[in-house]
């Protein structure tokens, strides 16, 4: 058991606030779990906290018209396209990209969901078990929560990825996409994003990557666009960072690691987005 | 935030019109925190995207209680992954299912919104208000809101914590 201090309530200010360094945090949510009088403190300082992110609230005259509506339609789109993805099996035994988008986002889904719920029943099971013990082991407890708080934030972090992929393949399929056939793969104009979707992409040697090129609309050279890097089965599923509204063409090439200013070799494909 | 308990109940049940009605009820405070921490439109669009689908794929991560701090947190973490992919940032979020036991007294809390927040936070010296933005928003920890203050650590923290606490004071008092 450690000793109130007043001291402290100057950082549980900063815990509360999310500002506050990993290891001090850990330490002191430790103290926290022992101390009545700080986790007072923290929790009136959390409710600060909650209510602070509603000034980042926006009006409807500061958000509205195309952009909100934008928004919303990517947004409706993705629900959409996933309910009549659920519920529709797919036919026929042709394996072609397409089929491969439809699973995938079920793929994604289901992994994140299995990870989530194994993570949280582990999780759970530790904590009643833990709670079940005497005050003794409320050291022990505050710990294992410093951990699996560890643990939630790098779940947190593999699943913010997994949204953003599953996003990605949602946008894929909507049903206002565009779709632009291109060698081995397609390009996709949806949602304001463009996507690009190539398979049996051969690995490249140590010192080369693949980078996209966009040519934005009245222009006459090509603007260098993000590299990537295929998986293991020679899959990739990038996002251009421009905005598609802005871009007539995209290309694909392989350039020196990091990326060329102008393309250096014969490009994959160049396709026009007209 | 209307009856958001029974609209999610609903969403769970895969009630599309349910979700539209979440999503208009909150998109402006997502969209809101995402521009707001990321600085950038496009990115807040990507965030608020995945915040929403996340509702719809997992609503059952909603466990009860005022929805728009819920959503807020969720959308904060979710900024604060941007952030540190893009800049190595040390962790310190606040976990999606910590209780919110402890927050503004319920009906408070109901009857805040953007406006009410803003006026209250206005009340506060800038000293107080800057780094609490710094550390809520911009996603630095009081190190880094120290250097970027050329304050001492300990003047920040304290500034912080005096800051909240007059917040706190200023919501519980805001007029209805």
């Amino acid at each position: 058991m450690t000793v109130h201090d007043d001291t402290r309530f100057d950082s549980i200010a900063v815990l509360a606030l999310g500002a506050l360094p990993p290891a001090e945090s850990r330490e002191l949510l430790q103290h926290i779990a022992e101390c009545e009088r700080c986790r007072k403190e923290y929790d009136e300082m959390r409710g600060a906290v909650d209510a602070l992110a509603l000034s980042a609230e926006l009006t409807p005259s500061e958000f509205g018209g195309a952009q909100c509506e934008r928004l919303r339609g990517r947004v409706m789109d993705a629900v959409r396209a996933s309910v009549a993805t659920s519920a529709v099996q797919p036919a026929g035994n042709v394996v072609d990209l397409a089929a491969k988008r439809r699973a995938a986002p079920a793929w994604f889904n289901y992994a994140a969901a299995a990870a989530i719920v194994l993570f949280a029943s582990f999780a759970g099971w530790e904590a009643l078990t833990l709670r079940s013990e005497n005050g003794a082991n409320q050291r022990q407890i505050a710990l294992l929560q410093a951990q699996l708080e560890a643990q939630t934030r790098e779940a947190n972090g593999a699943r913010a990825q997994l949204e953003l992929e599953s996003s990605r393949l949602a946008d894929m399929i909507a049903p206002g996409a565009a779709r632009y056939a291109v060698q081995n793969g397609v390009v996709v104009r949806s949602g304001g994003r463009i996507l690009i979707a190539l398979r049996h992409l051969p690995a490249l040697p140590k010192g080369r990557t693949y980078q996209a090129w966009t040519l934005r609309r009245g222009a006459k050279t090509v603007t260098p666009s993000i590299t990537f890097t295929p998986d293991a089965g020679g899959l990739a599923l990038v996002e251009l960072p421009e905005r598609a509204g802005d871009v007539a063409a995209v290309a694909v090439s392989v350039e020196p690691e990091g990326g060329s200013k102008q393309p250096t070799s014969k490009p994959n494909f160049v396709r026009s987005l007209g | 935030m209307v009856d958001a308990d029974r609209l999610m109940a609903r969403v769970r049940e895969r009630d599309v019109t349910a979700f539209e009605a979440v999503y208009d009820s909150s998109h402006r405070l997502v969209y809101g925190i995402a521009f707001k921490m990321l600085g950038d439109q496009a990115a807040a669009e990507d965030l608020a995207q995945a915040v929403f689908l996340k509702i719809w794929t997992s609503p059952e991560a909603f466990g009860g209680g005022n929805f728009g701090a819920w959503i807020a947190r969720v959308t904060r973490n979710r900024a604060l992954d941007m952030l540190r992919s893009r800049a190595a940032r040390p962790e310190s979020e606040i976990a999606d299912d910590v209780p919110l036991a402890g927050s503004l007294d319920e009906t408070v809390f109901a009857r805040l919104d953007g406006e009410r927040v803003r006026s209250a936070l206005a009340t506060l010296p800038a000293e107080q208000r800057t780094p609490i933005e710094l550390g809520f928003f911009g996603g630095l920890t009081h190190d880094e809101i120290a250097r970027q203050s050329d304050l001492p650590l300990g003047t920040v923290k304290t500034r912080i914590r005096a800051g909240l606490k007059k917040l706190r004071v200023a919501l519980e008092g805001s007029p209805v």
